[in-house]
């Protein structure tokens, strides 16, 4: 299991473009990906899951991947998120 | 007679059809086969998923990108393997029909976003209800109405049009549309504007009163309906409806065309907005920037001031929507003619003329007039943002103002913010002072724009809310005129753009002057935009130096007006 720390940029927060894009990238992997945040963690392959974090412009969550390729999955949405999720 | 609120323009005269459907009876049943069950359900999702791209890329290329982006939304939704997950689940774990797992889990996650109580979530709650709605559907057998094949002459009434009812309408066969619910800015509302539909939304009760196939009468541009009109009725709104029609498709022809005058000065068409939603409306008729952007709005009817993000998105969605055009913004102008309790703003004996705009923000550096900078030079990031400081008598004043944007540039390298570098710092010119001394400030400024309400409102001491005084208000006042051309002159000389952010900026009177003057840009509401457009390319500034000379020789408004009366009906 890795794990990374990363703040949200995006202006209105995971809303549902953003989090729709972080899903497409996280389903490219086998491995687990959710995120921690606050008391709560989301499934990064479900936007339904990501849009009930309600991650907000600013907040910083935290990525946990676990399984074959966790690394390269870990790497690939730690770097979505600094490019701004397509906004 | 039934009043709403105006959504789209336009005189619509017709038959009424009710869209709205019948609401699904949704009954929980006992099923045996699990595994069908779950196999029926994936199906409907996958036709759901078939339908919705269509409809997505129909609403796209009829009528934008952007408003089929609900729709690509609910395709992400309905892609969810969550959501589908618990849906199956439901069906096999507690062997019920699909129908009822679908209500359960989508009502579920509806409540969810309804609860969280921020706008854009309860966006996310009508979604569920929507792909939840076009789920069951197809589980059912239950055709939706089609709005493509109603008849010729129809006017669509509705509790309110989803994006999936909205994506069939035939601008060729709906001549109006009215529904109970929405506003200004609601989807039905842009949509019929897209589509160029006489709108009225937001009438209470209306479903009630009106029966398919009643005559309906709807007057979008004032936002009126009358069902079952006299014939007398009638025909008077077939009249308007006749002129409604010449006169936009007259100015139409503006559209997408330069703003040049006949011997060639490219001028500058920009209009003047008050909320981020408004530039919906200046694109519509194709304003070339933003001229003013009055940002008061974002400080009015609320308890406590806007945070730095709030602004900052404000002013972002103007900037990103107008793609690289001007965007001038004017930083907070508010004094004592409104009471801000939150603001420390009490009731002034003289607003006017006492603690308000520049003053005001000056003394409130750092809990006003910095994070609203702020908020501008992180926004400039994403567009042409230029700031403009409102009411300025002094250049003191104005320095204080640019000092602070240097400072919070420094503050935001050093945090690696990213800023339009070399944003521009202008001045509104509405003072008398400002006016005088406009060979000063050119110098130091980046751009003027005259504000003419308030300059001629200053100029001539008059308060033009008062009855007994307001004939003194007009901008054709000689005084005004020398006041406006001495402000064009001034930043001519020093090479920086001069506009015009006043209602002066959009009068035929005063649009021949202004050219002759060297006015650079005029800013007027969205909807004059093209009206101006077709008296600017109409004249050539160098015949209107004449013009300008003799209306400048009169020593009274009175022999101007006359004289620029006449001026205009020969040309």
């Amino acid at each position: 299991m890795v794990s990374a720390k990363v703040v949200i940029k995006n202006p209105t927060g995971l809303h549902l473009r953003p989090a729709g894009i972080l899903c497409k990238e996280a389903m490219n992997f086998n491995s687990s990906v959710s995120f921690k945040f606050k008391n709560t963690t989301a499934n990064a392959k479900s936007v339904l899951s990501v849009l009930g974090a309600c991650v907000k412009s600013g907040d910083e969550i935290t990525f946990v991947c676990e399984g074959a390729d966790e690394e390269e999955a870990l790497a690939t949405m730690v770097k979505a998120v600094e490019e701004g999720l397509g906004e | 007679m039934f009043k709403g609120t105006s959504a789209s323009a336009g005189i619509g005269i017709g038959k009424a059809v009710n869209v709205e459907e019948a609401e699904l009876k949704i009954k929980r049943e006992a099923i045996t086969d699990p595994e069908a069950e779950k196999a029926r359900f994936q199906g409907a999702v996958k036709q759901a998923m078939e339908e919705t791209g269509i409809l997505a890329q129909d609403l796209a290329t009829k009528v934008g990108e952007k408003e089929a982006e609900i729709l690509n939304g609910h395709l992400l939704l309905l892609s969810d393997p969550m959501l589908t997950g618990e849906i199956e689940n439901s069906i096999t774990g507690e062997n019920v029909n699909s129908e009822y797992a679908v209500e359960k889990v989508c009502n579920t996650y509806a409540d969810m976003f309804a609860s969280m109580g921020d706008e854009l979530m309860q966006q996310r709650a009508t979604d569920m209800h929507d792909i939840k709605t076009r789920v069951q559907k197809i589980l059912m057998g239950v055709s939706s109405v089609d709005i493509s094949a109603l008849p010729e002459g129809s006017v669509i009434v509705a509790r309110d049009l989803t994006p999936s009812m909205t994506a069939g309408i035939d601008p060729n066969k709906v001549v109006g549309i009215v529904t109970e619910l929405g506003g200004k800015t609601s989807h039905s509302a842009i949509l019929a504007r897209a589509l160029e539909i006489p709108a009225v939304v937001a009438i209470e009760g209306f479903l009630s009163q009106v029966s398919d196939g009643d005559d309906v009468i709807l007057d979008g541009s004032q936002g009126v309906v009358i069902i079952n009109p006299e014939d007398s009725l009638k025909a008077e709104y077939a009249e308007k409806r006749e002129a409604f029609l010449k006169e936009k498709k007259e100015l139409e022809q503006y559209i997408g065309k330069p703003t040049v005058t006949k011997d060639g000065t490219a001028i500058e068409l920009v209009a003047n907005i008050g909320k981020p939603e408004d530039v919906e409306k200046v694109l519509h008729y194709d304003g070339e920037g933003i001229g003013l952007f009055r940002t008061e709005f974002l400080f009015m009817d609320r308890t406590s001031m806007p945070t730095e993000d709030e602004q900052f998105e404000a002013y972002r969605k103007v900037a990103v929507a107008m793609n690289g055009k001007p965007v001038i913004i004017r930083t907070l102008d508010i004094g004592g003619d409104k009471e801000i309790p939150y603001m420390g703003l009490e009731k002034d004996e003289n607003p006017f003329l006492g603690y308000r705009a520049i003053r005001f923000c000056l003394d409130r550096k750092e809990d006003v007039y910095k994070p609203q900078l702020r908020a501008l030079l992180r926004a400039s990031a994403f567009g042409n943002i230029r700031i403009m400081v409102p009411m300025v008598t002094c250049l003191e004043e104005f320095r204080e103002a640019k000092a602070l944007v240097e400072e919070l540039k420094k503050e935001l390298d050093e945090k690696g913010i990213a800023y339009k570098k070399d944003i521009q710092v202008g001045i509104m010119v509405e003072t008398a002072a400002a006016s005088l001394m406009a060979d000063v400030f050119a110098k130091e400024v980046d751009f003027f724009s005259i504000g003419t309400n308030d300059l001629t409102q200053y100029t001539m001491s008059v308060d033009r809310g008062n009855d007994k005084v307001s004939y003194l208000y007009s901008p054709l006042n000689p005084a005004v005129l020398r006041s406006i051309r001495h402000v064009i002159e001034c930043g001519r000389k020093e090479g920086i753009m001069v506009g015009m952010c006043g209602e002066a900026a959009s009068d035929p009177m005063i649009i021949p002057l202004l050219l002759a003057f060297g006015l650079n840009e005029f800013s007027m509401s969205a909807s004059a935009i093209l009206n101006a457009r077709k008296l600017i390319t109409g004249y050539s500034t160098k015949e209107l130096q004449a013009v300008a000379e003799k209306a400048m020789s009169y020593s009274t408004v009175k022999e101007v007006e006359d004289y620029m009366r006449e001026f205009i009906s020969h040309s």
